[in-house]
Parts: structure tokens; C-alpha cells; sequence
């Protein structure tokens, strides 16, 4: 496994992609307007993607960035379900806070 | 592995357009979960994947990078932003830029001094194809191809498409009908009802 890939420590890149991926789930915790919450989940994947690649450099095996390009997939499907339930919620509730969605609350 | 880093920062720019483009990151970031208004959460967002596909191009993921550009701050950024203006969400605080020459200014060498950034960064991973990581030495894959004797892949692009289409085929196609499904489901999620489409020309006539 190398250290370093170009000149930048393994840990480095890694340290980057857990900053990203805790902003993300900060910012799912915290904000309540729907559409923010979708963006931070963009946020996640795209530390994970950053995983990926730093692995496939340093292990010197492109699996990773096959995988990568598959999440990339998966992310732009999950943005269209993702987004067009938004204006169904929006179109029903006239709002885009999650917590006045409580008609599944028992 | 200390002086490693430290023997590295003196003679190369990765080390440094690294740094750059972690910080453009980590603050863009911030700036997205913490911003009031949705569409300058949605602006910030579109530097984060940008300063994302520079750490790529850093790195040798050139087809990754591209990627990262095309549909991260292509597609589904126009999906966000064309979902904002639907709900009406307020724009009106964007102009306050506007009121504010300095601010703007500020902004905009900010705007060029990073896109010449993502630019050096990206052709510092293709032209040095000797060094370890830089798109090319280790992007090696050789065709498992019966009958023949073995081709040799190289260059980035060539090897992820060789390893997408020969060892990753099945969830290639499994991704292009979960596509095809997502895309179906959208519409029908967002298509209004016909009763309310005829209610709403009864009230428009």
C-alpha cells in the first residue's frame, strides 16, 4: 500500500473525506427544510466516493473508481426519486419542513 | 513517513493545490448546512464538487474527475436548484451581492483564481505520466480476452471502461435499469393528477 499518492499522505485524503462525511450527517441532523437535507446526503456520498478513489490509488487496483462511477449512478437515480417526491410533498403539504410531515406519527 | 511529507511540500505542488482544495471543501461544506437561504446552500454545494474533482485530478482519478463535473455539478445540480425555484424559496437575498461592489468583487477573483486552480490542478495529473499515482503508471488492466493473447489497457479512462465492462458487466446493466425505473418513478411521482388538471383549467377558463 503507498503512503502517499502524488505527493499527499494516505491519511490526509482520509481525514478530508470523515470531515465531509460528518458535516453531512450534522447537516441531516440539524436543518429541517427537506431539500438541505437531500444536499447534505450528496455531501455523504461524496465522501465515500472520495474513499474509494484514495483506496484504488494506494492499492494500485481500479475496482474503487469502477465503484465510484456506479455510485454516481445510484446518486443521480436517488436525486430523481428523491427530488420529484419533494414536489409531491410539497404539492400536498405546501411546505418543505420535515417536521410538520407527521401524518405517519402514531 | 514525517520526512516523506515534509520532503514532498518543498518540491511538488500536489502537497499544496491538496490543501487549497481540502479548505475550499471543508468551508463550502460548512457553508451549505449553515446557510438560511436554500439557493446559496445550492451555490456552495456546486463548489464543493468542484473542489472535489480537483482533489481528483490531484490524485490521477482523471475519469473520475470528469464525472465528478458532469454529473454531480451538472445533473443533479440543476435538479436542485430547478426543485428550489418550483418551491419558491426566497431568491430575493441573493441581490444583496449586488449592493455591495467589494463584496462582489472579492467574489469574483475568488470565482477565477479557484477555476485556474481546478485547471492547473487537472493537467498536473495527465502530462507527468511517469510519477507513481499520476493517471497513467498505474492505470494497467489486461484484457481477459479468450482466444487472443492479452491486450495491455492504458491511461485512466481506458482502464475504469475495461474493468466496467469485463469484470463489472452484470451491475452495469442493473444500473441501467434501476436508471430506467428512477426516471419512470420521478415522472409518475411528480405528474399532477388528471381530476386536478381539470380542475385547474375550469378555474383558468
Amino acid at each position: 500500500m503507498n503512503q502517499l499518492i502524488s505527493g499527499i499522505p494516505v491519511t490526509y485524503i482520509l481525514g478530508l473525506a470523515g470531515i465531509l462525511f460528518s458535516i453531512g450527517v450534522l447537516g441531516v441532523l440539524i436543518r429541517r427544510n427537506i431539500v438541505i437535507i437531500f444536499m447534505s446526503v450528496e455531501l455523504i456520498l461524496n465522501s465515500v466516493n472520495l474513499v474509494f478513489v484514495t483506496f484504488s490509488k494506494a492499492l494500485s487496483h481500479i475496482s474503487g473508481e469502477t465503484i465510484v462511477f456506479f455510485v454516481m449512478a445510484i446518486a443521480a437515480a436517488e436525486a430523481a426519486v428523491g427530488l420529484a417526491l419533494v414536489i409531491a410533498i410539497f404539492r400536498h403539504k405546501k411546505s418543505t419542513n420535515v417536521d410538520e410531515l407527521q401524518s405517519m406519527r402514531w | 513517513m514525517d520526512e516523506i511529507i515534509y520532503m514532498n511540500l518543498e518540491n511538488s505542488p500536489s502537497l499544496l493545490l491538496f490543501v487549497f482544495f481540502a479548505t475550499v471543501t471543508v468551508i463550502t461544506a460548512l457553508s451549505v448546512i449553515f446557510q438560511k437561504n436554500p439557493v446559496v446552500s445550492a451555490v456552495s454545494l456546486v463548489f464543493t464538487f468542484f473542489s472535489l474533482a480537483g482533489i481528483y485530478g490531484i490524485m490521477g482519478a482523471l475519469f473520475i474527475a470528469t464525472m465528478q463535473v458532469l454529473v454531480y455539478a451538472g445533473a443533479i445540480m440543476v435538479l436542485v436548484v430547478f426543485v428550489l425555484m418550483l418551491l419558491s424559496q426566497r431568491a430575493e437575498t441573493l441581490s444583496r451581492y449586488r449592493k455591495h461592489p467589494i463584496r462582489l468583487v472579492l467574489l469574483s477573483v475568488f470565482v477565477i483564481g479557484f477555476f485556474f486552480l481546478l485547471y492547473s490542478a487537472l493537467t498536473t495529473g495527465v502530462p507527468h505520466s511517469e510519477q507513481m499515482g499520476k493517471g497513467y503508471e498505474n492505470a494497467e488492466y489486461i484484457f481477459p480476452i479468450q482466444g487472443t493473447s492479452t491486450v495491455n489497457a492504458k491511461g485512466n479512462v481506458a482502464t475504469v471502461g475495461a474493468s466496467t465492462y469485463l469484470d463489472y458487466l452484470l451491475p452495469f446493466e442493473m444500473i441501467s435499469i434501476l436508471l430506467l425505473v428512477a426516471v419512470l418513478g420521478a415522472v409518475i411521482l411528480a405528474k399532477k393528477k388528471l381530476t386536478e388538471v381539470d380542475q385547474t383549467k375550469d378555474t383558468v377558463l
